[in-house]
């Protein structure tokens, strides 16, 4: 996208007040977001995101500095504007670029751009037809399509010249069943790193009944039972519980700094020696690998705990620095507009020997979480929260009734150690990681588990 | 390329193109942020964006596109995209486009001595602030924020029925967080301060309120399951009406995903509850002289003790109901498509001093934080289940910390079972639920889920 000679006079610009290392990232992304609202569009919008984002160290020093003027004048202007808050002189270094080719990890047949609108509004179609014709009380369905393009070329003063192309679809289901003035609603949203191909891997109607069927259950459950009991956590975007707590304190972005309740625990257990979890970006066509990440490093496959014992960080350049150990594929960042870190890519639990069926029926009294909402956590205290989007009670190895409005709190640490059986049905699920890099796709996954005790939090006393 | 031009060279060649109304939204912005760490500049950024959505309706229908290059592509870019993007639009909405000659308030956005704040002071007041963190007690022994940022920005909007009218804003600033510990224990503070006048900005007293935060709550546990009476400190209350803006919207009453429907000139809430929507208050982060369709901005109720007075409309919603535009189209960037959204959105401060209302409070909880409000919270039904934390009070006299507890409830019973409001309205940081205030509350009952 940029002529080499314009990179290095722009990477020099940028190391002109004593930087040692500068990068530049240039990207040229195209979008397109369709939403149908009970079977209808009535929004559609595509969009050009077009920019560059330079990145200059110093020591452990950063500064960022991004513009969409990418002249060779306007994007020199940027890096001199980025290089005036270091203050030194410059090392006299030399920058000689290395073309580096990409090894496609992830291969994409139809491309989203050549495919119309029509057949795009016909899948939604048949997405909406199949959730609203699941039940009487399916009272509206929403239903998002998207499609990404991202093209990256990335370089970098040790040499590096790079290009590469992502692209990811999706769909989304979002179902509400209405009983009286009470509303529930249910989400599904699959994606790939793939083009449209994705709507002969998946089916539609399917997913679309599943959500259905989840907001129907979920209007005519009770509460949740609030207090401190087990709970199993069936597989899936039942991930999203190791994400939250524990995934985010083993990114670099928190570890590097000592603010991560697993900085300096390398080694150590800190689980239950039932758990072995990996962050692997090299899973072709999974919604989070990338064949390299945004610093052009090449995506791989980590493994974060084995056994129990804690084997490894997500680690970017800049805090790959200030910890002496070296990246592991692991940058990311929503667009130009951010500086990358270390994020998560496919996170998951590994599978374990138990059956879903053998955790049910060993279990007295449990909330069984069939499905996970969203959740958060405070990386420096590992306290974590999340929403149980469908429940239900186990009671003397039976699954009972189902109930709505349950949240999970604890500390990922506790939650960890807490695991006691782990089921061999590993699935993952597609979300929206949001952080200081921002917005990125990135899978979660384990199989069904059961953790010995969680506070959950309800509206009804506990019985 | 100035907006000016480039609107003229879109609207020539959408007119060749067949589209029957146009309208550019445009926004060009400044952003310089510092962090420190360790005594240290750790991260500077500073950026130059710009971006141009094209509204246009074709057959009747409307579509969108955008474009952050101003080149000569973009150009046929945002009239094919957008022209494709109608003919699939299915929706019977009738779209209007705002009419050029309206009066408009005068309404001040812009500090000119905020943006001449010299980059270095901003950075020495980073400085400063994790010094002043690291100082206040002996028990911090990180903070892992210190950040401080300034943006200021401009908004163009024009469109084909005569409509061009821009305005400029800025604003700066601040956010500390502070780790401290004490028996293995770790717990967070932190303080966040968005103001328009550099001389609010005080180091030494936004990283006192972090750090008393932080160290008020080593040594929590947790309290026994059951009912409480609750003092949503006014962030944690702000924070939950925030969370809920969504059922204020016209938008979403029509379209069902709002218990509200139905209920304009009934009473939903506790009289002590006067609930407004202004654009045009004096230092609001969110104040503008038009909003996102150029409609001018007004003031208005949106609970008047207790009685919901109104929805939040844009043309479309207004239209549709039979009434005026609220001015509350929102556009959270030149990306995105016309929605709704408060302004500056505040429940009316009531008399009482956040010291008196512990005392008011008498026995029950005091929430300083709740998490998970994007997941454990929903618009639609208005039930919440959140993490929290905060303090056990007894006899009116705060008796320790608390942690590892879920509050649960229900948005619109929460806003009847208000039961005393304090003087201390504050606003939080703005986003694309507008920049929502509110000052402390007694709740009269929550949930609580702990031991």
């Amino acid at each position: 996208m940029l002529s080499e000679r314009v990179v290095t006079d722009v990477l020099l610009a940028a190391l002109s007040t004593g930087g040692d290392f500068a990068e530049i990232f240039m990207e040229d992304t195209y979008n397109t977001h369709i939403r149908m609202l009970d079977g209808a569009v009535d929004e559609a919008v595509s969009g050009r995101d077009f920019g560059v984002g330079i990145r200059i160290f110093q020591g452990l020093k950063s500064v960022y500095a991004y513009t969409n003027d990418v002249s060779r004048d306007g994007l020199v202007k940027t890096a001199r504007e980025a290089a005036a808050a270091l203050s030194g002189v410059p090392e006299g270094r030399t920058v000689v670029l290395a073309r580096m080719a990409v090894e496609k990890l992830n291969h994409v047949r139809l491309d989203p751009r050549q495919v119309g609108h029509k057949d795009k509004v016909a899948v939604m179609k048949r997405a909406h037809l199949a959730a609203a014709g699941y039940h009487e009380q399916i009272s509206q369905v929403a239903i998002n399509y998207l499609d990404v393009d991202q093209n990256v070329f990335i370089a970098n003063s040790e040499g590096l010249l790079v290009e590469d192309r992502r692209v990811r679809t999706r769909l989304s289901i979002n179902a509400v069943a209405s009983k009286g003035n009470e509303k529930q609603s249910a989400f599904r949203g699959p994606g790939r790193h793939m083009g449209f191909e994705l709507f002969e891997k998946i089916d539609v109607e399917e997913i679309a009944r599943d959500a259905a069927r989840s907001a129907v259950t979920m209007v005519n459950a009770d509460y949740a039972p609030g207090g401190k009991y087990p709970v199993i956590i069936d597989n899936a975007f039942g991930g999203v519980i190791f994400h939250e707590a524990c995934g985010h304190s083993l990114e670099a972005t928190s570890v590097a700094k000592g603010v991560s309740e697993f900085s300096g625990k390398l080694g150590q257990r800190i689980a239950s020696e039932l758990v072995t979890a990996v962050d692997d970006g090299t899973i072709p066509n999974a919604w989070g690998s990338q064949n390299i990440d945004d610093e052009g490093t090449k995506t791989r496959r980590n493994v974060l705990i084995e056994k129990g014992i804690l084997k490894g960080y997500m680690i970017d350049r800049l805090n790959g620095r200030r910890m002496g150990m070296e990246p592991t594929g692991s940058a990311r960042r929503q667009s130009y507009k951010f500086a990358p870190t270390s994020r998560m890519t496919n996170t998951f639990i590994c599978a374990g020997e138990s059956t879903r069926e053998e955790i049910i029926a060993n279990t007295e009294y449990a909330l069984y979480a069939k499905q996970m909402g969203g959740g958060s956590v405070n990386p420096a205290t590992g306290e974590f929260n999340f929403a149980v989007a469908e429940g239900y009670m186990v009671r003397n190895g039976k699954i009972a009734e189902p109930v709505r409005g349950a949240t999970l709190i604890g500390r990922g640490s506790e939650i960890l150690q807490k695991i006691d059986m782990v089921a061999d049905n590993l699935a993952t699920g597609q979300g929206m990681c949001g952080s200081v890099s921002g917005s990125i796709p990135a899978d979660v996954g384990q199989p069904a588990i059961r953790v010995a005790e969680i506070t959950v939090g309800g509206r009804k006393g506990a019985n | 390329m100035e907006f000016r031009e480039f609107k003229e060279r879109i609207f020539a060649a959408g007119q060749a193109a067949g589209l029957e109304e146009m309208e550019v939204y445009a926004t060009r912005s400044k952003r310089s942020t510092v962090r420190v760490f360790e005594g240290d500049v750790d991260d500077y950024q500073v950026s130059l964006e710009q971006g141009v959505g094209l509204k246009a309706k074709f057959q009747g229908r409307v579509g969108y596109a955008y474009v952050e290059a101003l080149d000569e592509d973009a150009v046929e870019y945002l009239v094919a995209g957008a022209k494709a993007n109608a003919q699939i639009n299915e929706s019977q909405d009738v779209v209007e486009f705002f009419p050029g000659g309206a009066e408009y308030p005068q309404v001040v956005c812009y500090n000119e001595s905020l943006s001449r704040v010299a980059p270095e002071e901003r950075v020495a007041f980073c400085l400063e602030l994790e010094k002043a963190a690291l100082a206040a007690d002996g028990r911090v022994f990180k903070v892992p924020h210190a950040i401080t940022g300034y943006e200021e920005g401009e908004v163009y909007i024009a469109n084909t029925k005569g409509l061009e009218q821009s305005f400029s804003a800025n604003g700066a600033y601040s956010y500390v967080g502070a780790l401290a510990q004490q028996n293995g224990q770790v717990k967070s503070g932190g303080k966040f301060l968005v103001e328009r006048d550099w001389s609010k900005f005080n180091a030494a007293e936004l990283a006192r309120e972090a750090v008393e935060e932080a160290v008020s709550l080593l040594g929590a546990s947790s309290v026994p399951s059951g009912n409480y009476r609750i003092l949503l400190r006014r962030d944690v209350a702000r924070d939950l009406l925030a969370t809920f803006v969504p059922v204020f919207s016209a938008e979403s009453v029509q379209k069902g995903l709002s218990l509200l429907q139905g209920k304009l000139g009934q009473v939903i809430a506790s009289p002590l509850v006067t609930l407004v929507d202004d654009p045009l208050m004096e230092g609001g982060a969110a104040s503008a002289p038009f909003d996102g369709e150029g409609v001018p901005s007004r003031r208005k109720q949106v609970i008047e003790a207790g009685r919901l007075t109104t929805y939040l409309h844009n043309l479309k919603t207004a239209r549709k109901d039979g009434v005026e535009s609220t001015g509350n189209a929102s556009r959270p960037s030149f990306k995105a498509p016309v929605g709704i959204a408060p302004t500056n959105f505040f429940i009316e401060p009531g008399q009482a001093a956040y010291e008196e209302l512990i005392h008011t409070l008498g026995d029950g909880l005091i929430i300083i934080d709740v998490q998970g409000t994007h997941s454990g919270a929903n618009p639609v039904s208005g039930d919440f289940s959140l993490g929290a934390y905060g303090y056990l009070v007894q006899g009116g006299q705060i008796v320790g910390p608390v942690e590892q507890i879920t509050i649960a409830g229900n948005f619109f019973q929460l806003l009847t079972s208000v039961e005393a409001i304090g003087s201390d309205l504050e606003f939080g940081s703005p986003g694309v639920r507008g920049n929502v205030g509110c000052p402390s509350l007694i709740i009269s009952s929550l949930a609580v889920a702990g031991v």
